[in-house]
Order: structure tokens, then sequence, then C-alpha cells
């Protein structure tokens, strides 16, 4: 691939104060090239248009300005920092056509993945950070929503991953428009794309936005498509025109509540038999609503704190099969079977806030919203984490990572106070007193 | 504790390299042009495989000389051919016809499997065939898998009969020389993937590429094994109105270089 900008050379564009080093070309797609580059001391990515993607998208350039000024809805997007142009008589040195214009934005860590390695299985990942990439992927959604903004065009392709942690990124912002507006070109991805865009009844918008952000989740929980059960056998030659119809004249969901039509190929589809049963029937409702009567009637998909609180509370449940040691997301209170090994499962301890129930398994999490009735969910700040003992692993102890000392109340009635940082062990606790409310251990 | 170790099922999409090894490939260093752009293109056909869950790229080359015969017979993995590709060899005649005669005998089913992506198939040529090139042209198109496949055909130097290669891609609409063939049901199923009555017929739209020397060669082998690849396997951005265009795969632009830039 040849590079648009010389590669090596410091540039002073216009649109950022100091000159910018173009380090190196690290890829390109349709619309343009990435580059590694330095501003100010600091490596930063510069994304660089193909004059024809900018010919034919006139609004880029203004919805690109109004991201900038609005800037990143929180820290899950790699979001465009300044806008960039050359003075006319560096790009005709240069032979760089006058008119092209790029971006700059935050440089995506090495360790973030596309989060293609995780759908094509060669991605080791736990269940739980699949699960809080779901979450952040919602909370990013969430708050591009509440400043009146839509994404238009997410898919497996702008979406990176961290598997240590699920922390993701998005990229590609710059289809990023006001709802409703309609200033951009971009209408999606087939597959992703909601029904009534992919039909051209619509333009997309926030409520796609619910759609589309429903097929990536499910695609992430089971490494299988939403829409490909039974009636995707039925296709020979799975082109354009056939897409059309399996997502777009004719959507079924493969477990949708009611028509069954479209029910997963135990041999072809045995990802999606296996995945789904892993997941709580209260998330499992989420997605029969917006795959099923979301489908054809945007008014009534999950909004994206809906999402926030089914998968924040999955993750409460999360405990692991004294059996096998995979992860099971079942009700706390109820015995029930392990989906991996089969195995019993008896109620499980678990922590009672005022705002919620946590599983006492390692790992599991403690935070703001399940104290603060007026917290919305958050899981990057804990309050508190289950850690095994470092010697003795069956000793579970809870950690506390706020900055204020807890009170111990013990089985033996006596008291002992947790300063930050401590761990609390378990098997003596009753429940710890904290300025935020109590936390009582049920067994 | 780890995410349970299934993945989503995938097409397979056939590949198939058709390239002229008539003896003026050996003019100008014309061959071995060709078996540095196919190799120098594999890692990144490896790649966009690698990226699209959907799909099972698999590769297999005809060459065509006096005679066509499997260069690569078997349905390949592109990451297993990185390590197996063995060089052409230019000697002969031009048997293209015969070339679209054999392979049309593994586009239908079986061998070919009965669900699949739309083959993609790369006619690489210098040159005029030498045989029957309308007969194999009939036969290739009397297989529904090969009217669903991307056709595309790239002209080396000069003296390639560009004519031919446009047939090959296929006509402009209102000349269509072989009707359409609705792709046979699924034993016991509906049939699927095919044109809705009313829809026009698909058509590359495309032109023959005209290599005119090693590097534009070498971009578009590097073009048509993953841009193209790509977008005959997954679903790619769409812009403007979603519908289904003209073709049965919407092509992706050439790279920019290729088109040739214009003087500023």
């Amino acid at each position: 691939m040849s590079a648009l900008l010389p590669v090596g050379t410091t540039l002073q564009f216009q649109g950022v104060s100091g000159p910018v080093t173009v380090v190196r070309l690290l890829g390109g797609g349709g619309q343009g090239q990435v580059y590694e580059a330095v501003y100010a001391k600091e490596r930063v990515a510069l994304k660089w248009y193909f004059p024809r993607c900018i010919a034919k998208d006139l609004g880029l350039e203004q919805r690109l300005r109004e991201c900038i000024r609005a800037t990143s809805p929180n820290q899950s997007f790699l979001w465009p920092m300044a806008l960039l142009s050359l003075p006319f008589e560096t790009a005709s040195r240069l032979s760089i056509p006058p008119e092209s214009f790029g971006y700059m934005m935050a440089l995506r860590p090495a360790d973030y993945v596309g989060v293609h390695e995780h759908v094509g299985g060669h991605l080791q990942i736990s269940v739980r950070n699949v699960l809080r990439a779901c979450f952040f992927l919602a909370e990013a959604f969430h708050e591009l929503h509440l400043k009146g903004l839509c994404y238009k065009d997410i898919s497996l392709g702008n979406l990176f991953l961290q598997p240590q942690s699920g922390r993701i990124l998005i990229c590609d912002n710059d289809n990023v428009d006001v709802d409703g507006r309609d200033l951009g070109c971009a209408v999606g991805t087939p597959g992703f794309m909601a029904p009534e865009v992919l039909l051209g009844r619509m333009k997309p918008g926030a409520s796609s936005d619910q759609f589309s952000l429903a097929v990536l989740m499910f695609r992430l929980l089971t490494r299988h498509d939403p829409l490909k059960g039974k009636l995707e056998l039925q296709i020979r030659c799975l082109d354009e025109p056939a897409r059309r119809r399996l997502y777009g004249e004719d959507p079924v969901f493969i477990f949708d509540a009611n028509d069954e039509r479209n029910r997963p190929d135990p041999l072809d589809h045995a990802a999606a038999l296996l995945t789904w049963p892993i997941y709580p029937a209260h998330l499992q409702a989420l997605f029969q609503q917006t795959l099923g009567a979301g489908m054809k009637d945007p008014s009534r998909r999950v909004y994206t704190g809906q999402w926030k609180t089914g998968l924040a509370r999955t993750l409460d449940q999360r405990r692991l099969c004294p059996d096998c040691g995979q992860e099971v997301f079942r009700d706390l209170e109820q015995a029930s079977l392990c989906w991996a090994c089969g195995g019993p499962l008896n109620p499980a301890p678990r922590f009672h806030t005022a705002r919620g129930s946590v599983a006492a398994q390692p790992d599991n999490e403690l935070h703001p919203h399940h104290f603060d009735p007026l917290a919305s969910e958050r899981i990057d700040m804990p309050l508190a984490i289950v850690e095994a003992h470092p010697v003795k692993a069956a000793l579970l102890g809870l950690k506390n990572l706020s900055d204020e000392t807890w009170t111990a109340e013990l089985e033996n009635g006596e008291s002992s106070p947790v300063e930050p940082g401590q761990r609390c062990n378990l098997s003596l606790l009753v429940r710890l007193r904290t300025s935020l409310g109590s936390i009582e251990l049920i067994r | 504790m780890a995410f349970p170790d299934v993945q989503l099922s995938k097409r397979p999409l056939h590949f198939i390299y058709l390239c002229d090894c008539s003896g003026s490939m050996q003019a100008n260093g014309k061959m071995q042009a060709l078996n540095q752009a196919i190799r120098q293109s594999l890692p990144g056909m490896a790649e966009v495989a690698r990226q699209n869950p959907e799909a099972k790229v698999l590769v297999r080359a005809v060459s065509f000389a006096h005679q066509a015969r499997w260069h690569v017979a078997e349905p390949t993995p592109v990451d297993q051919l990185q390590s197996s590709w063995v060089d052409l060899q230019a000697e002969g005649l031009t048997a293209m016809g015969e070339a679209l005669r054999l392979v049309a005998g593994v586009l239908r089913t079986p061998p070919m499997e009965q669900r699949a992506l739309p083959p993609v198939l790369v006619l690489i040529s210098d040159g005029a065939p030498t045989d029957d090139f309308e007969d194999g042209l009939r036969t290739l198109m009397r297989e529904p898998w090969a009217q669903k496949a991307v056709r595309l055909a790239i002209a080396v130097g000069h003296d390639a009969d560009l004519d031919t290669l446009q047939q090959f891609i296929g006509a402009e609409p209102s000349s269509a020389a072989v009707p359409p063939v609705a792709m046979p049901p699924v034993a016991g199923l509906a049939a699927g993937g095919d044109r809705l009555p009313g829809e026009p017929v698909p058509r590359s739209g495309r032109r023959p590429l005209q290599a005119s020397n090693a590097t534009s060669l070498a971009q578009y082998i590097q073009w048509a094994s993953t841009a193209v690849v790509g977008a005959a396997s997954m679903p790619v951005s769409q812009v403007g109105i979603p519908s289904t265009a003209e073709s049965n795969v919407p092509l992706p632009d050439l790279p920019p270089t290729v088109i040739g830039q214009v003087v500023w």
C-alpha cells in the first residue's frame, strides 16, 4: 500500500498549533489511511481521507468539526481531537490534493485487538470479560445518545477489545451525527443494520443504533449471528440479495419468543445453542424484545440504560461452578444446573446491599450503584472486590477499595476495622458497615 | 473459565486464479512478475480471511498453455498456500477455453458445497485464446455458481485480448449473451439467495484491469485477493441508498494509485 502522506517527515498542518511528524502507515481501508504520528511529544493517530471519499461524503467535514467541538462521550471512543488540512503550498509540493483533510485521534494501545479475533474464536477470554465489554459498549452508546448524537455504523469492524479487562475502544467515529439530522452518507453494514434502514425506509439514527447494538452484543456473547438460523440454511449463495432478504425483508431472531421459523440448526449453528443458555433469562429477554417486537417497531427496542442495568445485574450473578470451574450466571437464590457440565448448583453466598445482590465469588465487585439509588451503573470504579487468599486459595476476602475505613461485624459478635486496601475474611463475616450503607453476607 | 471454544459456522469462499502460462508470458519477466504478485498478495489475503469469522477462504489455481490443468487442485486455505505455492511456468499456447471448462467442472454441486459465499474467479492473460473460448465460456456460465461468482480479469501488457476478457467478466446488461439461470433450490427447501422477480440481471460493470507493468499487476492482484475477497465474504459498510446494485456483490473501489492520480 502506498502512503498518501510522506512518512518520516514533519509537517505543519492547519488545525493544530505545532508540527506533526508522520511516523508510519498503520493501515488503510475504503475511506483513507491511518498513520502513527507524533504531536507535542505524544504519539497520536492520524486518519487521512482519500479525495474520492471527501467528494462522496459532503457532510464529512462538518460532522467532524461538530464531533471535535462536542468532545468524546466517554473514554471508550477513539474520538477525533483536531481536524487537519495542509496549507496549499505544502499540499502542492507533496502532490497531495489541497482539498484533502484528516483528523487526529488517540493511538489505540497495542493490547486492544479487533473483536473479530474473539468472534472468530482466536482469543482466550472469560465470559465475564465479554459481558464487561458489552457493558462498556452499552455505556458508550448511552453517553453518545445522551449527547443527542448517533453512531450509525457500528459493526465488528470498528470495535476493539482488551481481553484482560473487557475494556473497549470504538473507532471510525466520523459517521457520528446529530440524531435525526442525516448529514452523513453511511447507512450501516448489512447484518448489523436495522431492517428499516437496510430496506431504505428510514435513515439511521439512535433507534437503529439500538438495534445494531443488540446485534453486536449478541455476536460477542454467543459468537453467532442472531439472524442465522434455519432460514439461512435455505440460502445457497449468501450474496447481497440474500442478505437483504435475511436481514431486511423477513428478519427473524433465532431465539424469537413466538416465531420458531429461524431456530438454530444443531449442526450448523452449534455455537448459538451452546452459548445462549449461559445467560440469565432477564438478559435473554432484552434480546428477545429488541430483536422480536423491536425488529419491525423501532419504538419497542431496549434502551441503552436498560442494557446497562441488565448487564450489570448479570455480572453480579457470576459464580464459579464447584465441579468444572466455569463461570455461571444464574439466579443466586435458587438451585440450578451448570450450563457447561450439568453439575448441581446450590444457592450461592452473596452480598446484599441497599440496591443489589452480588455473588461472593473471586473477582466480583461492589460498585457505587449497589448503594446509591441515584448512581447509574458503572463498573470501572469498584468500591470492593472479592479476592482469594494468596496462600490459602479457598479462603475468600472482600478487599476495601474505598478510601474510608469499614467496620466488619463477625459471627462471634466482635467487630474489626477494615482499612482501605485490606481484605476482610468472609468465613467469619456477618456484615460490613460503611458510610455508603451496610454489606450483608448471606450464606 | 475461558469462553467456550465455539465459533460461527463458516461458509466456504472459493477463490480461483486462471493464469495464462503461454509462451508469451516468458517475455519481459511477465511470468515471474505474476508469480511474485500472487506470492506477495497471500499474507494480505490471509489477514482478510482471519478478520472474517464467517468465511473459509479456499484458493485454487488453473494454469493454461497447450492445455489447461490444475496448478493448485485442492481448495487450499490461504494461510497454507503461503508455504506451498509453486511458481507457474510459461510455455506453449493459450488454452483459455479449456481453463473455463475445467473451472466449470468444480463449480457444480457436487463437488461444490450446497451452501457457500459467491466464488471469486480471477482470469489473468497477456494474449488471446488459441482454443474455443466461446464454448468454454458457455460451459462455465451454465453453472449457477459461475453466474453468482465475482468474475475479474487482468490484462497483462498491451497485447491482451480485452474483448475476450470483457466477455468473461460479463457484457453490459443490454447485450447479455448468457441467459440467467436460477440457482436450483437446496433439496427439499425453497430457493434463497437468488434475485427477486423483476430485479435486474446481476452483471459486473467492471472492465478488464490493464496491468502495464509489474507494479500495477501486483496492485490488481492485491486488490482482488483482499478487497474483493472481503466484499464477497463479509458485509461491508454501505453508503448512500442501501439497495442491491447491478451486481450481487458490491465491488470495492480500486486503490487510488491504480486509478491514477490527477496532476495538481
